[in-house]
């Protein structure tokens, strides 16, 4: 699973090639998720009012958002990044089994994160956001679906060293840092989603109105 | 994983034994041909298919210039009309950025950086693999448009419902080349198929998805730049000894890598609105249009950098070769273009203020424009320094380098006027920015490539391309282009617009605007000249010894043709332009005891990244597709990501492989006494 | 393998960093904890608002030092990573900031 060169010779700055391209990515990926987010934040700044509904109703983001639900899947989140910092901590000391545990535990807890996902997104459909109803639908969505294709990707790209791992073939140093590469993207998931967590969600909730002043007082479920 | 120990080292690759990779498959080290070109990993071999496609590409866009010119010749002209107008301006802007210099920008990086740093490949073969046939399909997609827009003027879809059903029949990208919202985009309700009305047909769709999987091919390649700059250079090879090349290489990468995630942001966000319904830019749902302006210049004024900081690091290379001395100010003509790089990234509403930023952000904007000048003036007293003093030679790269300050710094001088916004105000849109422009990327990004063309080309193919045509059609070039865009600086002034098909007689215009067409002639004429002057060189020019031109770097030490391991053994380095330093001075260049009959380790050959690149093909076509509502378009898609996860999986599970191959020893230099140091 | 099982401070820097993720994943949680029980307290936005933002600026980089190893890692991935993110937050606060409803038209929208 490596380029030929990677583990050859000692790079230049001591740094495998592998790990230095990951850590470039992720600050590419800051751009990206910067473009997403503040796309996200400059709407709710022009248009604090949320929404209208297909039957004409005026519709406030804080009847949507269920911050129960969004907590618990932030939680699972964080927790899954520590689980992976587990398996990455696992493979270094070369204990595959106890690797395979704690990536099991990551896909699983991914995997739960995509499903309050996939309910959340239900749940607003249901209520009247759209993609196409409003601004709020197309920023809202794009931006929290595109973070969830990167949790998707995540999980994929888990699965997949997990089965790998059986074959025997996943062992020793090279092995180590394929995984660690992988923790790396999956962690930077998470902490996009700590950002998201708190400018998209936490925000509404602020004070009377909200943070952008929608004018509705938060509704507690 | 498997480290392949078991393989004998052997001479060539023709000698290997069969191999299967960890899949099972053989794997297409022993491949000649054109299966070798399509599977090879090797940086020399990419950056040649690179600079070919580039150049093909050149020609393509020249000719849409060249219809452009032929239709402004004369007042009320009706040979063209304003609807292929407006898909000619938009394809030659695209094609000329996107797929002319970006990617002969990237065959030079492929080429040159691994043997500059003293380094046997890229950080990922593999990867650089697939940035080239991502680009190669990207650009196929992209000029696809062109077959349905053909095919549509035949009438060869009047059957279809789908062709019924087509309110906008613009199958060539027509936006220009920042593709403006909302023209580009959607207004209106989203009916039941979430399709909103548009203003444009499905060109801007092949436009929207061809840009987006060129950007994937960019950033996977700076990536692996920057990876390799950073990682493989040789043991002494300290970041201020880089040559200057590999350090612009390396600000481009990083302005790529920082740059093109807006624009794909912003792509997505479009192809949301134009597939999906969404409101984005759509302004009757709210949506600002303005924003797409915003994150189209976050990228796009990078994107500007991007083109001219790889012509500046060729220039730097070329001018201390031709007058015999060191570049002048090396630390600060580094440092200048990490300056421009860096502040590439501030400046992006200067595109804007016409539309009404607002009296501080205007002003912010203006003085971080003008504050560019700076570094750029700073690297321009470099060069003079440089050849300063020089024994200058006048061979054609030098020729085409002198050209590029001078006409760089002409397409400087009116940016700096653009930089001023009441002045800018007057010159929006009209064929003074046209002019502005062309002479930076022109007289600064094209003559700069075209004197690297003529200074490595004999480095890439051992032949020496004839110097009498490289004068004729410098010399070609560098007057045509001035008598092509020099009056536009005046027909933008005298208020002619751009972008308009045609223009009244009575303007004052007629004169320079036949002019301007005479000079593209005159320019195309050079440009095709050049061209087939280098790909004669490439198969019959005359052969010519390592280091014909008494280079300075490390890629004159090599062979020319560069063997496929590039450095029998591993150089340490000791100064900057070690291997100069080394035939007239200090021993600075000694060998490692590396390679030799044990053999240097090769990447193996991979189908691997062309069937991964080949993903985005589908996706390519089914997209636009989509929005032309041909049905079942969306598995086209749904089977080109399949492909594409496909590939990347299977090139994760075949192992990178690799054999040992031999090296001859004892290749080192001579080191020369400096009694011949009389050049 | 026996290279990287035999060696013993290896070994114990490995359980050193063991612990430090365990004792942060606690912290993770708490402070979601925290954030969330905070923006129902009746206290001043403006001081929530900033408290939200150190919290998660806290978790943001506890994430990356620690569970991403920018702590244990050369410095040079740090810097790499903290320019991009410094980039990225002067671009895009200068975009929010452009885009205000005084310099654009959104009243004519219902």
């Amino acid at each position: 699973m490596s380029e030929a060169a990677a583990h050859d010779a000692p790079t230049s700055t001591g740094i495998e090639h592998k790990k230095l391209i990951m850590w470039l990515f992720l600050a590419s990926d800051c751009m990206f998720f910067g473009t997403l987010i503040s796309t996200h934040l400059l709407y709710r700044k022009l248009y604090p009012t949320g929404f209208t509904d297909a039957e004409g109703h005026q519709r406030f983001i804080q009847n949507l958002f269920n911050i129960e639900l969004t907590s618990f899947s932030t939680f699972i989140l964080l927790m899954s990044s520590f689980l992976m910092a587990l398996a990455v901590s696992a493979m270094h000391k070369g204990q595959i089994k106890s690797f395979r545990r704690n990536v099991l535990g990551v896909i699983f807890f991914g995997l739960i994160f995509l499903g309050c996902q996939v309910f959340e997104f239900t749940h607003f459909y249901h209520q009247g956001l759209t993609i196409q109803n409003s601004v709020l639908g197309s920023t809202f969505y794009v931006l929290t679906g595109t973070h969830g294709t990167h949790v998707a990707i995540g999980v994929l790209w888990l699965i997949l060293l997990y089965f790998y791992s059986f074959s025997g073939k996943l062992q020793g140093h090279v092995a180590a840092l394929d995984v660690e590469v992988a923790g790396l993207y999956w962690h930077f998931v998470d902490i996009v989603w700590i950002i998201i967590f708190t400018a998209v969600y936490l925000v509404e909730y602020l004070g009377p109105n909200g943070f952008w002043g929608s004018g509705l007082p938060p509704v507690i479920k | 994983m498997s480290h392949d120990s078991h393989h004998a080292p052997v001479a060539s690759k023709l000698e290997l034994a069969p191999e299967r990779s960890d899949l099972g498959l053989y794997r297409p080290d022993r491949a000649t041909g054109w299966v070798d070109w399509l599977t090879t990993v090797d940086h020399k071999k990419i950056g040649i298919l690179y600079g070919a496609f580039a150049m093909f590409y050149f020609l393509v866009g020249g000719v849409e210039a060249l219809a452009i010119r032929t239709q402004l010749a004369r007042p009320d002209n009706t040979l063209i009309t304003a609807r292929m107008y407006n898909q000619l301006f938009t394809m030659h802007g695209t094609t000329m950025i996107f797929l002319g210099v970006m990617p002969l920008s990237a065959g030079f990086f492929n080429f040159l950086v691994p043997l500059q740093i003293g380094a046997r490949d890229v950080a990922f073969p593999r990867l650089n693999a697939f940035s080239l046939w991502t680009f190669v399909f990207g650009a196929f997609v992209l000029n696809a448009s062109w077959l349905f827009e053909f095919g549509h003027l035949a009438g060869w879809f009047n059957q279809f419902e789908w062709h019924k059903n087509l309110i906008y029949t613009d199958f060539a990208p027509a936006n220009g080349w920042f593709s403006y919202a909302p023209l580009s985009g959607t207004i209106g309700q989203a009916d039941q198929a979430l399709h909103s009305p548009r203003f444009t047909g499905v060109g801007t769709d092949f436009w929207i998805i061809g840009i987006q999987i060129l950007g994937i091919a960019s950033l996977a390649a700076s990536f692996n730049f920057i990876c390799t700059i950073v990682n493989m250079r040789a043991k002494g090879m300290t970041m201020m000894r880089l040559p200057v090349f590999t350090w612009m290489t390396l600000v481009t990468a990083i302005l790529i890598i920082l740059a093109f995630p807006a624009i794909t942001v912003a792509l997505i966000e479009l192809m949301f609105d134009r597939q999906f319904g969404a409101n984005f830019f759509n302004p009757s749902a709210g949506g600002q249009p303005i924003l797409w302006q915003h994150l189209f210049w976050i990228f796009g004024h990078p994107e500007v950098y991007i083109l001219v900081l790889p012509a500046m690091g060729i220039v730097s290379e070329i001018l201390p070769t031709f007058t015999g001395r060191p570049l002048f100010g090396y630390p600060i003509i580094v440092f200048s273009g990490c300056v421009i790089g860096f502040l590439g990234f501030a400046v992006w509403s200067h595109h804007m203020f016409t539309t009404g930023l607002g009296p501080v952000p205007t002003a912010a904007f203006s003085l971080l424009t003008m504050a560019i000048a700076v570094p750029t003036g700073v690297k321009i007293f470099n060069w003079m320094g440089t050849i300063w003093g020089g024994r200058v030679r006048f061979t054609p790269p030098m020729v085409l380098s002198l050209g590029f300050i001078w006409m760089f710094m002409c397409g400087g001088f009116s940016g700096v006027m653009h930089s001023s916004a009441p002045a800018d105000a007057q010159q929006q849109d009209t064929y003074f920015v046209i002019a502005h422009f062309h002479y930076v990327l022109l007289g600064g990004v094209l003559l700069g490539l075209m004197a690297g063309l003529y200074f490595w080309f004999p480095k890439i193919f051992g032949r020496m391309p004839n110097e009498k045509v490289a004068y004729l059609a410098s010399g070609l070039v560098i007057i045509g282009f001035n008598l092509a865009f020099g009056p536009m600086h005046y027909l933008g002034l005298a208020g002619m617009p751009r972008r308009t098909h045609t223009y009244h007689a009575g303007n004052g215009w007629e004169t320079w605007n036949l002019v301007a067409t005479v000079g593209a002639y005159i320019l195309g004429i050079g440009v095709a000249t050049a061209f087939i002057n280098l790909v004669w060189t490439a198969f019959k020019g005359r052969k010519v010894e390592s280091d014909p031109w008494d280079g300075r770097t490390l890629e004159w030490s090599l062979p020319s043709p560069v063997p496929e391991y590039n450095f029998a053994q591993s150089p340490v380095i000791g100064a900057r332009d070690a291997f100069s330093e080394h035939k007239y001075g200090d021993l600075r260049l000694i060998y490692e005891k590396d390679g030799g009959p044990s053999g240097v380790h090769m990447p193996s050959q991979s189908w691997m990244p062309l069937l991964a690149s080949a993903g985005f093909l589908f996706i390519g076509f089914g997209m636009p597709m989509m929005s032309m509502g041909i049905p079942y378009a969306g598995w086209l898609v749904i089977t080109g990501l399949v492909v594409l996860i496909a590939g990347i999986w299977l090139w994760a599970l075949e192992g990178p492989g690799g054999y040992m191959l031999t090296t001859p020893t004892n290749t080192a230099p001579a080191n020369q006494p400096s009694a011949s140091l009389s050049r | 393998m026996s290279d990287l099982t035999h060696d013993r401070a290896f070994l114990a820097e490995e359980t050193r960093r063991y612990h430090h993720f365990i004792t942060l994943a606690l912290w993770l949680a708490v402070i979601t904890g925290a954030e969330i029980v905070l923006i129902f307290l009746p206290v001043p936005m403006a001081v929530v608002l900033s408290v939200l933002i150190l919290l998660s600026v806290g978790k943001f980089f506890a994430v990356t030092l620690w569970f991403m190893h920018l702590i244990y890692d050369k410095r040079l991935l740090f810097w790499i990573f903290l320019s991009a993110l410094v980039l990225a937050l002067a671009t895009f606060t200068a975009l929010i900031a452009l885009l205000n409803p005084a310099a654009v038209d959104t009243k004519w929208f219902s």
